[in-house]
């Protein structure tokens, strides 16, 4: 293969080929492979997940009952958005309604999921993008006290308490041991942030480190741990006592105190934080308008959060579902996750094998059978890879397809799905609006690197928000006598027809997630995950399509050809999960 | 006390001898304690893997499982002390009482013996033969169904023991690497479980034949595990 | 200047004085007599904090994410100020090469004193090209680095035994780090994940004491692992008592009755959770009324349903449990017996006709 063009990209590989293996911060193992033109800009991005762990060959023969912890193990960082979506399938599958506290407790989980997820991803695997931590050193404590006191309200920003950070961080990287700093790229002429700003973005490193772990105290309220938290087909398996015997050790005043507690904090911190140091960050990096990829012209999402309980209807739903193509963005199409037609993976360029590999597969049909073949230019040997060849299989990544395009997933497409529909989101829509006006830039700013982190931060007000009012109906709903948090009636496998299949979808924080059960005699029959990071890392398809990474990387310039900072920048603004994107 | 040879002779002249003691006191005494013991391991185990309905009022009131749980270890102990004092009654006892310890696997007419007993159950054998001890099949199905398991139940279950009486207890230090061996606690539940429900169709089909043979092959059995003395009928 | 032991334990609060009584008492512990106290305690001041590389097989980095829940000590002291995390492709600065360069520097520089921490583990089927890194498999890397190191700790169930992609079938024979490593010391920490402060606390007793903490037959601390969670379950009042929740959202379960029924996993599973519980002692998978999985058991996945009490015997296939398999003998022989006394009734009934007729 040389140079073609594809979905409006040109692709060449003729020039100088870099590969960045492991990127790492990010969940799972991602290779990426770029070829250079003479000026360090990109032409061509091959992208490939190197792991794969075959749950669902696993999971074939077991009790539908207990999938959600064994695709909850797909991934410890979006943990439980698995589980919910396996619970759900197993409930469509079986047709099995929840009541409503459970309905309330799963949606604040998976609200509490985004903040806790979206939070760690911006300051602790994306943050070091942006933020040079060898420069905070020459920062002035005051002049950053002052910064930070300009852009917020949070208490935590006294010139004293910036220079105290300040000094043990000098401590430590004068010790000479700069352990997860050690060989990052600093001083690059890539990182464009004022000292002052890099000491307030590396003090809430810190500080966001500390409290990422009061976040998920949700979960371990309703769940037990975290995580990995506890779930159940037909509901939750936290009990609610209210007042009765035996009060404590359920869901009691105490524990919903605390969840309270928890959640208004949380929603202070994103408010008071992560938001302004977002806004303020971006700031700086207004003319870095790369990495757009497929977000301006193909865009999905599932929706997520149903506001009524059982109904999992577009409409239905409190972040948005639909798919967007052809960059038209005044027309949102209906998504139908049953529909063979919509959703297929591809394999031709996938360590998997097909009866016939030119063609998709529904998943409920879906076939997971590893194949680990090379393309004929593959540069190395098997087990010492120097180069992949893209016309051959290169990835333990399937190719999904919504209608035969590439689609892009995530906080991004959610967002502006949900800007587009003002009428349904207007919180969502007014915040865009408000943080655009900020930095000055038009909505098209959205569809780049930058237009995806500042999606993800939005979207984190929103949902914090939203976890506020989901914990108020549950006060309301227990308020009215309501105890109840499972339904049992098909507990039984005996109470199941002999065969039956069902879809469970969320949104997971990095994009649209299905699963696909059919269970036949009370076993699983056939289980197929699709998964956020298997659209957007998605190889290449029968017709040569690229996914979102791949597209997202074309038309870069690298600061420095040996140093992939723009290369990481723009993958981590996705987010990416190997872990969940291979299963 | 009778000889193997002896034995074979008083089986060709069974109308001869009329009567032998072959269980001594200890043996019937560790028969029938061991048989109860058992009974209350089964009910009890049976109950500590599937526990009876809840019941109802403060927990301080109610000790259900705990005395479920006490009574079978309490079983277990005599259980397995009865074993260990059976062993030493099988090296200084009768050579009846090394019957069930050991199997004369060389001894060819033993094997004809067992599967003449074979026939005998299977109905193709008219009339039955007389013994003085076990009936070779008996031996055969005893030493395996029993004696080898009673040995496995032991060890399983002092292994399951040692869980709760913590790590260094003499019960951690004898059988504490059955657990990893087994693939884990939960595993050697299992195991331990379906040792007692095979235990349990040995003393079915035990009892059956004690029984069976009590009437069919005219010589005394049950009454010997309570007498010591072997009656010959004809 | 470095940031040595001694100025963790300074800023930890700890005095001089208290610094060098510890220091002659190591001394003397290990035979040395009180004159080597001020070599210790010069070591100890100059001594560089202990290298850890954390490497990734497959895995699903909730052993990652469990150790930054960490509240005591919170993960920003450990990794400040503890220990030196100069390796973890999940939260370092650099990739690619530059990432890679890391851990030749330190194997060089740190040979026999870095300690490697594994989460996940290596597949080896398809000459480990299930889990690529570098373009190499897995299994390359972690014998590599674990080559030089002082001492290998095996977080969570996947590096300890194997866990969820080890399940039947394995389909990538995913394998334990016990079972390709050799000759070193090996710490399995299992849970899916292990407790964040277990985490921690198994590293810093390890920097502390410089020792590998006591370990049982399956290579877990005991300090950590040495009970059930049963025996210190919180609901065992309710076990003994024989109360069980029956089913889902029953007045048991809303009680908190034990879960036994549901079929926890507690009375099987060796963990600290009913005693430290989890995100800083908030609940535990008891107390927020789903049964223990047994999470931190070996094969914990394969032994049936997480709802079953009597759970299955993997030598049977998947379908059969002790009661099934047992249960099955018993009625057999039970059936075999009343037929075998039938027909021995009737035999001997017409043998007596025999008789009579004669
Ligand atoms: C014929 C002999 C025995 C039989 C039939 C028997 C039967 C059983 C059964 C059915 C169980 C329940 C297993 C489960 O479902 O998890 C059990 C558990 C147990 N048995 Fe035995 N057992 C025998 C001997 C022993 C002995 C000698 C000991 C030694 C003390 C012992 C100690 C235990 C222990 C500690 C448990 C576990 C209790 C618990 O989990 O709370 N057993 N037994
Ligand atoms: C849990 C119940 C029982 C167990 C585990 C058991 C076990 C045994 C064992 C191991 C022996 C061999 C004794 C030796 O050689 O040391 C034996 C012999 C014998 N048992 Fe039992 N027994 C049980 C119940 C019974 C009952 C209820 C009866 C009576 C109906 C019975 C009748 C006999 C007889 C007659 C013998 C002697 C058989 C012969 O002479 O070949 N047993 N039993
Ligand atoms: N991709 C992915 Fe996940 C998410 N979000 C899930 O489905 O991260 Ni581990
Ligand atoms: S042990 Fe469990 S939690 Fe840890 S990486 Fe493995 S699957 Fe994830
Ligand atoms: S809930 Fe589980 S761990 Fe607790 S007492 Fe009951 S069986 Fe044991
Ligand atoms: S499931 Fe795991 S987290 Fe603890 S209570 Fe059981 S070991
Ligand atoms: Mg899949």
């Amino acid at each position: 293969m040389s140079a073609y063009e594809t979905q409006g990209f040109k692709l060449d590989n003729s020039g100088k080929r870099v590969v960045v293996d492991p990127v790492c911060r990010i969940e799972g193992h991602l290779r990426v492979e770029v070829n250079l033109d003479e000026n360090n800009v990109i032409q061509n991005a091959v992208s490939t997940g190197t792991m794969w762990r075959g749950l669902e060959v696993i999971l074939k023969g077991r009790d539908p009952r207990d999938a959600w912890a064994f695709t909850e193990r797909i991934c410890g960082v979006c943990t439980g958005t698995h589980a919910l979506t396996s619970v759900r399938a197993v409930e469509d599958a079986l047709n099995i309604q929840i009541p409503e506290n459970a309905h309330l407790i799963r949606n604040i989980m998976q609200l509490n999921l985004y903040v806790h997820d979206h939070l760690v991803h911006f300051y602790h695997l994306h943050a070091l993008d942006w933020v040079d931590v060898v420069s905070a050193l020459k920062a002035d404590p005051k002049k950053t006290s002052e910064l930070a006191q300009s852009i917020s309200s949070w208490p935590l920003s006294s010139p004293g308490y910036f220079r105290d950070i300040q000094n043990r961080l000098k401590k430590f990287v004068e010790s000479g041991q700069l352990g997860p700093f050690m060989n990052g790229y600093w001083g690059s002429p890539a990182y464009k942030l004022p000292p002052e700003a890099n000491l307030m973005a590396v003090t809430h490193y810190l500080e966001a480190l500390d409290f990422q772990k009061e976040i998920v105290k949700v979960h371990t309220i309703f769940g037990g741990k975290n995580p990995h938290p506890n779930w159940l087909v037909g509901g939750v398996p936290c009990a609610i006592n209210l007042e009765g015997t035996g009060a404590v050790g359920a869901v009691n005043m105490e524990r919903l105190n605390l969840v309270k507690h928890v959640i208004d904090q949380a929603a202070e911190f994103v408010e008071k934080v992560y938001l302004p140091d977002l806004l303020a960050i971006a700031s700086f990096y207004k003319g870095w308008g790369y990495g757009g990829g497929l977000s301006s012209q193909a865009m999905l999402s599932y929706g997520d959060i149903p506001d009524k309980a059982n109904d999992y209807s577009a409409g239905n739903l409190l972040l948005p579902r639909g798919a967007i193509i052809n960059g038209k963005l005044d027309e949102i199409h209906p998504v139908d996750l049953k529909d063979p037609e919509q959703i297929q993976e591809f394999v031709t360029h996938s360590w998997y094998k097909y009866p016939d590999e030119s063609k998709g597969l529904h998943p409920f049909d879906g076939i997971t059978e590893p194949n680990f073949v090379l393309g004929k230019n593959t540069r190395g040997s098997k087990t010492r890879i120097e180069a992949f060849d893209e016309g051959g299989k290169y990835s333990w990544l399937k190719a999904p397809r919504w209608r035969g395009h590439a689609m892009e997933v995530g906080c991004l497409p959610r967002m502006v799905m949900a800007y587009l529909q003002p009428q349904r989101y207007p919180m969502i829509k007014d915040t865009i609006d408000r943080a655009l006006k900020q930095l000055d830039l038009p909505l098209t700013a959205l569809f780049s690197t930058l237009g995806r982190t500042a999606a993800r931060g939005i979207e984190t007000l929103y949902c914090a928000r939203l976890q506020q009012d989901m914990f108020g109906r549950l006060m309301a709903n227990l308020k009215a006598g309501d105890l109840n948090t499972a339904n049992i009636e098909k507990w039984e496998p005996s109470t199941w027809p002999k065969e039956a299949r069902g879809v469970g979808f969320t949104e997971a924080p990095r994009g649209a997630l299905g699963h696909w059960i059919k269970i036949k005699d009370s076993k699983i029959d056939n289980y197929q995950c699709v998964v956020p990071t298997t659209w957007n890392g998605s190889p290449r398809d029968p017709k040569g399509q690229i996914g979102a990474f791949e597209a997202s990387l074309l038309g870069t310039p690298l600061a420095k050809a040996d140093e992939p900072l723009e290369i990481l920048r723009t993958l981590h603004s996705f987010d990416p999960c190997l872990a969940c994107s291979t299963h | 006390m009778l000889s193997q040879q002896d034995m074979l002779e008083a089986e060709r002249h069974g109308r001869q001898v009329r009567s032998i003691y072959v269980y001594e006191a200890p043996v019937r005494l560790w028969h029938w304690i061991n048989a109860a013991a058992m009974v209350v391991l089964a009910v009890t185990g049976y109950f500590i893997g599937l526990p009876p309905p809840s019941v109802p009022g403060e927990a301080v009131d109610n000790f259900l499982l705990g005395y479920i749980r006490f009574a079978h270890f309490a079983a277990g102990y005599v259980f397995a002390i009865g074993l260990l004092a059976r062993v030493y009654w099988a090296c200084v006892g009768n050579h009846h009482a090394r019957q069930i310890f050991m199997l004369p696997v060389t001894n060819r007419a033993w094997w004809s013996e067992v599967l003449f007993e074979l026939r005998w159950y299977l109905f193709l054998e008219k009339h039955p033969k007389k013994y003085v001890g076990h009936n070779p099949m008996a031996q055969l199905m005893m030493f395996f169904f029993f004696t080898l398991l009673a040995f496995g139940m032991v060890i399983t279950g002092f292994a399951l023991y040692s869980e709760g009486a913590g790590q260094g207890s003499w019960s951690d230090t004898l059988f504490g690497w059955v657990l990893p061996l087994l693939g884990g606690s939960m595993q050697t539940h299992s195991w331990h479980r379906l040792g007692m429900w095979i235990m349990m169709s040995f003393v079915l089909v035990h009892v059956y034949a004690a029984i069976r043979e009590d009437i069919m092959s005219r010589q005394s059995l049950i009454s010997t595990m309570v007498s010591g003395w072997r009656m010959f009928k004809d | 200047m470095t940031e040595t032991f001694y100025d963790v334990l300074r800023r930890q609060g700890i005095t001089r004085r208290s610094f060098l009584k510890f220091c002659s008492l190591t001394a003397t512990s290990l035979g040395l007599g009180s004159a080597a106290a001020p070599r210790i305690a010069h070591a100890l001041e100059t001594k560089p904090r202990t290298p850890v590389l954390w490497l990734h097989g497959l895995e699903c980095t909730c052993c990652s994410e469990s150790f930054i829940r960490s509240a005591h000590p919170l993960t920003k002291d450990v990794v400040l100020s503890m220990l030196s995390l100069d390796y973890d492709d999940t939260l370092m600065a650099a990739a690619g090469h530059q990432a890679e360069a890391i851990i030749e520097e330190v194997k060089k520089k740190y040979k026999g004193q870095y300690i490697v921490a594994v989460e996940g583990n290596p597949p080896l089927n398809e000459d480990g090209m299930f889990c690529i890194q570098g373009g190499r498999p897995f299994i390359d890397k972690l014998k590599e680095t674990c080559a030089d190191a002082k001492a290998i700790i095996s977080w969570g169930s996947c590096a300890s035994y194997g866990c969820v992609q080890a399940a039947k079938p394995n389909p990538t024979r995913a394998t334990p780090v016990h079972k390709v490593i050799s000759g070193k010391p090996i710490i399995n920490v299992p849970g899916c994940p292990p407790i964040a402060e277990v985490m921690t606390g198994v590293v810093t007793y390890m920097l502390t004491f410089d020792r590998v903490p006591e370990l049982d037959r399956q290579g877990r601390p005991k300090m950590f692992y040495g009970q059930r969670i049963h025996d210190k379950c919180y609901r065992r009042g309710h076990f003994d008592a024989g109360q069980f929740a029956e089913a889902w959202d029953d007045e048991g379960a809303r009680k908190g009755y034990c879960l036994y029924k549901m079929g926890c996993k507690g009375p099987t599973t060796y963990n600290a959770c009913s005693s430290m519980r989890w995100n800083g002692g908030v609940s535990w998978p008891v107390q927020s009324g789903h049964g223990c999985i047994g999470c931190s058991e070996d094969g914990f996945w394969d032994k049936g349903s997480f709802y079953d009490r009597v759970t299955d015997i993997k030598q049977f296939g998947v379908e059969s449990n002790a009661d099934k398999v047992g249960g099955t003998v018993a009625a057999v022989t039970g059936a075999a017996i009343a037929a075998h006394a039938a027909v021995t009734a009737l035999a001997r009934a017409r043998s007596k006709n025999e008789t009579n007729g004669e």
